[in-house]
């Protein structure tokens, strides 16, 4: 039973300027499921909407974003609910941190320079528990705190005494208090040093174990998705080009974007030369046509210049948008 | 293709060595660098070492990769700052071609020869100033060649695999990174230096344009005999490009070698760490066990003895009391107690 149904997402950046409309189309038509209990994987460039997307899957609609066409379900237990329908605000906010939840990027810029991290907590806390004294409030955070291995002094600190791996460290803390079914995660690990990384996606895993919830993992970082997700999918311009189990996906990439990106993917231990596709990422203003891919290519034929092809299942659990799958169906 | 050690004996080994054959084989030479950066006033006023006595050297005739790698705060940027003359040294020297760049820094000659390439290629060139204009510039203020004349431009924008149609007229919203980095890269190279400073170049490029960069940095060393300083946080691009590796940790270089050797069998518990925590694009070699993590790493620079020591699981009581030396282990130096048998 998938927990979050996504079906035929739109959603554009629309901009007028001196009468001009200018539209950059993020996401493109985006279809897929995300099971309950599972880590699932967006991988892609930057520019390539996977951040786009995150937004509009947790309803984090503002201008210029708008969405198009597309529903979004979501599927908790005692509750089935479009998000996309729920126009105000104060309803989206109910589920925001007690159902869905979302880890964002910079840590610095998240948290108040200028108040404790206590208080972050206390916000949070009171926006969907109600003014809880202190002794309950303690007992929370405590307990959360202690799930996750953090020092309590943490939480007489202010943000600029704490470094950038303590900081995404209580973000994530934050973002998990209330125990919500699904965590969005938006490149925690960016912008971290490596032993910092592997701390961070640790304790993701931990929440994810303890909690039960599901995960969505937003990253371009492959070697990142490699170490943590269920199930990957790959995006380019706007669309999902591959969706298949990790292990699947890493050993037997299909659509040509994803082969070529493993391919360019540095190892250590290992010299041997790596290349790259010529070209460069289009812009979402101006998409080619046809297939997104077809300019940079290797395989394009002269058909992927006018067709698009549907992202389809050609084995079990595997989905490709490629012409050359054809066959495979 | 040696690092100094600091400790005492190598410094009188290398005093013995004649000095005009010193200054001839060297590119360059970074001695003893420490920068002390100072912050707060009055009562609050603290110091922070960001580079805390760090040597090595380039030849002169082996062109090479040279990659300084280490986490944010190791002092990397501010050991590149400190070659470029960007930031005067607190103490120590960075000698180029056997000149102290105290006394040649901000001279045509020094700039010419020594070449810098930034992080972010967004941020390097103005928005509002066409491309092509950052390159005349260069040929035009160093005076490469006869005034009205740039053939150098052309040259060096093959050399990054562009063409000057390409990017004529272009403001650098209308390229992408990974060309907008070429361009940056070509633009050094027009003053046709020896040596590249390079402060994480492919950081803010997309992951299918990275190698086409990377493998660029390859090209140079080989065809021009650009010798190339590489900093990054970054061991797997280290790895694939380098050839000799040093690891900073809180301003100090624990660990140098060639790169297969550092990091495919590393000595130092830091580096053990750093190569234990690069995650493998790999699914089946996922990450079975949990490291443990600090919580104070802002206190690092200021320990006493080995700067590692709070973290490392191999520590003994002299890592608290003494900096350790740099031990010689197989053509390699390590900053680390548990080699001094050795």
């Amino acid at each position: 039973m998938p927990i979050l149904d996504i079906r035929g997402l739109k959603a554009y950046y629309i901009t007028r300027k001196y009468g001009h409309a200018s539209r950059v189309r993020a996401v493109d038509g985006v279809s897929f499921q995300v099971k309950k209990d599972e880590i699932y994987g967006i991988a892609g460039e930057s520019g390539c909407g996977k951040s786009t997307l995150l937004k509009a899957v947790s309803g984090l609609i503002k201008p210029p974003l708008q969405v198009l066409e597309g529903e979004v379900v979501y599927d908790f237990e005692d509750q089935k609910l479009s998000i996309l329908s729920l126009r105000e605000d104060r309803q989206r906010r109910r589920i925001r941190g007690v159902r869905i939840s979302l880890i964002p990027q910079g840590s610095m810029s998240v948290l108040n320079p200028v108040r404790r991290i206590r208080e972050s907590f206390r916000d949070i806390i009171d926006a969907h528990l109600g003014t809880v004294d202190e002794a309950r409030f303690n007992d929370i955070v405590r307990t959360h705190l202690d799930a996750l291995g953090l020092d309590w002094s943490v939480m007489h600190a202010f943000p600029h005494q704490l470094s950038g791996g303590m900081r995404q460290r209580i973000t994530i803390a934050l973002a998990t208090i209330l125990k919500p079914d699904i965590v969005f995660a938006d490149e925690p690990t960016t912008a971290l040093d490596v032993v910092v990384q592997r701390g961070v996606i640790q304790l993701i895993k931990k929440i994810k174990r303890e909690q039960m919830n599901t995960v969505i993992m937003v990253t371009h970082d492959l070697a990142v998705h490699a170490n943590l997700c269920d199930r990957l999918a790959i995006m380019y311009a706007g669309k999902m080009v591959e969706e298949a189990d990790v292990d699947a996906l890493f050993s037997n990439p299909r659509h040509p974007y994803t082969i070529m990106l493993l391919k360019s993917l540095p190892r250590l231990g290992d010299r041997s030369v790596r290349t790259s596709a010529p070209g460069a990422p289009p812009s979402l203003v101006n998409v080619p046509s046809g297939c997104r891919f077809h300019p940079r290519c290797p395989e394009a034929m002269e058909r992927c210049r006018s067709e698009d092809p549907e992202l389809v299942e050609v084995e079990k659990g595997h989905r490709v948008a490629c012409l050359l799958e054809e066959g495979s169906r | 293709m040696r690092v100094h050690s600091h400790s005492s004996q190598s410094r009188n080994a290398q005093s013995s060595e004649p000095l005009v054959q010193k200054e001839h084989s060297k590119l360059l030479e970074v001695d003893n660098l420490t920068k002390v950066f100072t912050k707060g006033q009055g009562f609050a006023k603290s110091t922070i070492t960001a580079v805390n006595e760090v040597s090595f050297s380039l030849e002169l005739d082996r062109p090479e990769i040279f990659t300084l790698a280490g986490e944010s705060g190791s002092g990397k940027s501010t050991v590149a700052k400190l070659i470029l003359g960007f930031e005067e040294p607190s103490s120590g020297a960075v000698r180029f071609r056997g000149e102290d760049i105290a006394r040649t820094r901000g001279k045509a000659k020094f700039m010419k020869d020594v070449q810098p390439v930034f992080q972010n290629p967004f941020e390097t060139f103005n928005p509002l100033k066409r491309i092509d204009t950052y390159l005349y510039e260069t040929e035009r203020n160093f005076r490469m060649s006869k005034a009205g004349e740039y053939p150098l431009v052309e040259r060096s924008l093959e050399l990054v695999g562009l063409s000057l149609t390409e990017i004529k007229d272009k403001y650098p919203s209308e390229m992408s990174g990974g060309q907008l980095q070429r361009v940056s890269i070509a633009r050094a190279l027009i003053p046709n230096p020896s040596l590249l400073i390079m402060d994480e170049p492919v950081s803010m490029i997309d992951a299918s344009l990275r190698m086409s960069v990377i493998n660029l940095f390859k090209e140079l060393k080989r065809q021009q005999g650009v010798s190339i300083i590489y900093i990054t946080h970054d061991l797997a691009t280290a790895y694939y490009v380098s050839d000799r590796i040093a690891i900073m940790l809180r301003g100090q270089i624990v660990e140098t070698g060639s790169v297969e050797e550092v990091l495919d069998s590393p000595l130092h518990p830091y580096t053990q760490l750093l190569r234990a925590s690069v995650p493998v694009p790999d699914p089946a070699n996922k990450w079975q066990k949990d490291i443990p993590l600090s919580d104070i790493e802002i206190r690092e620079y200021s320990r006493k003895g080995c700067k590692f020591a709070g973290r490392c699981s191999k520590a003994e009581d002299i890592c608290n009391e003494c900096e350790p030396p740099d031990y010689r282990v197989n053509g390699r130096y390590v900053k680390c107690h548990l080699y001094k048998t050795a």
